[in-house]
């Protein structure tokens, strides 16, 4: 009976420490961002940040967590083990969406609403050059090896390549209508939702050309990687659902009932969970990766957007599996 | 608290989800997916304003009357004028217009390296202070009001738009909204243009708007209400702006040029345009050719002050000097 209390508590404890994560949630309509409990599911606190944040980043090196603050035109640095305010970044102009380049050399954010990419030298965030482009800048993917740069223009439905060392455009292809999330799963496609139709194209990452699509759901927007190089996630904003798709046979092998214009995503250390937030509703739905289904949602500020879950609770400390809002990163 | 949230953005999801969102898919509109999610809870907090004005001022208003309007007929066209405006469909019409101008302003100065100051950036502390920060832009907000509500008054074109709001005989808690599309789009032009340069933020400026609107309406109730002698000084109430409506006699020919503030009557203290005498006066304008307003309905209103707007505006084009290259060589 005492082994049995035994293996019972250290059973208890040991699910308990698998989910002790902090998970971090930019709430971009008020100005703050909420930290919950994953063991918990709840909303531990909220902070300020500047205004309008949407989207968040770790750094190369893993040691910070940086949020933009669009309106606010800076980045604020979290401490990635602490969740403890570092510094601020001043006069990086409207970082809607952010990303590192895979060697960290280059730092690129899409300024949606000021319709610009700028490229940063990431060490000093030292501006190269920001390029005018017409049509809201809109999510972004670097290739393997870190010499282009891959943006989406939400409202002329385009995608644009852009060299990194000399900061030319190497084409701007038609794709579909609201192209959002861009993904890279291999050397020889991209991927990229389209929100303002039901599917996801293929393109050809050396010229742009289309090579095919796959119907998904309505509003096709984020892509959220499974983590095994295989799987994705996809969030459909009009649909209401989450997809999971096999990017290597390029079909739908699965579909999740989320509602209330499920968008950003993020999974779990231990792979068992995936958190949405649901924009419309204030929440961040929690998935059950096993059942495939919603099983809870829990109340953080109005219009959530990027996500990410840290590996330890903030209060204690600890190392970081670092996820972030851009998608293509891992 | 949450119970109340969930409730209220459960109707709005839903409105959008099965009125917006399938019109703006269809219509291959979904770069304004986020912006007109927040539109619906525009009309929605507009249908709560309607419904405050409604249950609330109208029945203190018809409660405690300081004018007696047996026959309300010239009141009811600002109860369109209001619906209109809180339901979205005037707003909507300014915003088309509008946001193309104020962004390409945006687009210019951004072309030109100028970042506009952020207040959060320049005062310690107010980035992190919500509540504080919401209070300064309002505050900035409504300074620039009072500066726009003077123009309106200085410049016989604008004035020509704004009579409309000036030509109720009968000043009501509907009246606030009475006013023309073009003088709308005006105001809202030089209030954007300003809150871009100021930092006024969209979440803000929302709210603002919302609790400015509210206050404006009460302002214009057909009550004798002051908020005491500090009070009054603090907050703009019907008393105060009640003598901004008051028709011009021979003894006070610039009545209307005094209480110009829309919610915090400093600006008007600060800069000698406040008057705090008591005493009531019947409101309209001394013009008959504005005072015509009274009895016609919507549309001809708007049709007929473009009218007046066109006629004050046409002397002031051929005061325009001529362009240089067209000018008579010089003597």
């Amino acid at each position: 009976m005492r082994i049995l209390s035994f293996a019972l508590v250290a059973m208890i404890l040991g699910t308990s420490a698998a989910r002790a994560e902090s998970v971090l949630v930019l709430n971009s309509e008020d100005a703050s961002y909420s930290v919950l409990s994953r063991s918990q599911r709840t909303e531990l606190k909220r902070f300020p940040v500047g205004r309008e944040p949407h989207h968040l980043m770790p750094t190369p090196d893993g040691s910070e967590i940086l949020i933009g603050s669009t309106a606010t035109n800076e980045l604020l640095a979290l401490d990635s083990k602490t969740g403890e305010r570092r510094r601020i970044v001043r006069d990086i102009i409207d970082p809607y969406q952010l990303g590192f380049s895979a060697d960290g050399k280059w730092f690129v954010t899409a300024a949606y609403r000021l319709d610009h990419i700028d490229i940063y030298q990431a060490d000093g965030f030292k501006l190269a050059r920001r390029i005018f482009m017409d049509g809201l800048p809109s999510h972004l993917t670097f290739d393997a090896e870190s010499k282009t740069v891959f943006v989406t223009l939400q409202e002329t439905g385009r995608l644009v390549a852009i060299d990194l060392a000399t900061q030319a455009v190497k084409w701007n292809t038609q794709v579909g209508s609201a192209p959002a999330g861009v993904i890279m799963p291999d050397a020889n496609r991209l991927l990229v939702a389209l929100t303002g139709e039901d599917r996801i194209v293929v393109v050809d990452p050396r010229d742009g050309a289309l090579k095919g699509s796959l119907k998904t759901g309505k509003a096709a927007h984020n892509f959220w990687p499974k983590g095994d190089g295989r799987h994705w996630f996809l969030s459909n904003r009009v649909e209401g659902t989450v997809t999971l798709l096999d990017v290597r046979d390029m079909k739908v092998v699965g579909t999740i009932k989320i509602p209330g214009g499920p968008d950003d995503m993020a999974i779990s250390g231990d792979g068992k969970e995936m958190w949405v937030t649901q924009r419309f509703l204030r929440r961040v739905a929690v998935v059950d990766l096993d059942k495939m289904k919603m099983v809870a949602s829990i109340p953080v500020g109005k219009s959530p957007h990027g996500i990410m879950i840290m590996k330890t609770d903030w209060a204690t400390g600890g190392p970081v599996r670092a996820a972030s809002t851009a998608g293509e990163r891992k | 608290m949450r119970d109340l949230i969930d409730f209220w953005v459960g109707i709005q999801t839903w409105l959008f989800e099965t009125l917006v969102a399938p019109v703006l898919y269809q219509l291959d509109l979904m770069e304004w997916f986020e912006p007109a999610f927040n539109a619906v809870e525009f009309v929605m907090l507009g249908a709560v304003q309607i419904a405050v004005i409604a249950l609330g001022m109208r029945v203190i208003e018809k409660r405690w009357p300081l004018e007696r309007h047996p026959d309300e007929r010239l009141v009811r066209v600002d109860r369109v004028y209001t619906v209109l405006n809180k339901l979205g469909v005037v707003p909507l019409l300014v915003f088309s217009v509008s946001y193309p101008i104020t962004n390409e302003i945006e687009y210019f100065v951004r072309a030109l390296g100028m970042v506009p100051p952020r207040l959060e950036q320049m005062v310690p502390g107010l980035a992190d202070n919500a509540l504080a920060s919401f209070l300064v832009y309002f505050v900035l907000y409504d300074f620039a009001a009072y500066w726009v509500h003077r123009a309106q008054h200085r410049f016989s074109w604008w004035w020509a738009l704004h009579s409309l709001h000036h030509s109720q005989r009968q000043v009501t808690v509907w009246s606030d909204d009475r006013n023309h599309i073009l003088d709308d789009l005006l105001v809202t032009l030089s209030l954007a243009v300003f809150a871009q340069f100021v930092g006024v933020q969209p979440e803000d400026y929302v709210l603002i708007l919302m609790v400015g609107r509210l206050i404006e309406s009460f302002s214009h109730a057909n009550i004798d209400l002051s908020f005491g002698p500090i009070g009054q000084r603090l907050l703009v109430g019907p008393r105060f702006h009640r003598l901004h409506h008051a028709l011009a006699t021979a003894h006070e020919r610039h009545i209307q040029d005094h209480n110009f503030a829309p919610v915090f009557p400093i600006w008007d203290i600060l800069f000698g345009t406040a008057i705090y005498d008591g005493k009531a006066r019947p409101t309209g304008v001394d013009d008959p050719r504005v005072d015509a307003d009274n009895g016609r309905g919507w549309l001809v209103q708007q049709v007929t002050v473009f009218g007046r707007f066109l006629r004050a505006l046409v002397p002031a084009i051929r005061r325009v000097p001529a362009q240089p290259g067209l000018r008579p060589p010089a003597e």
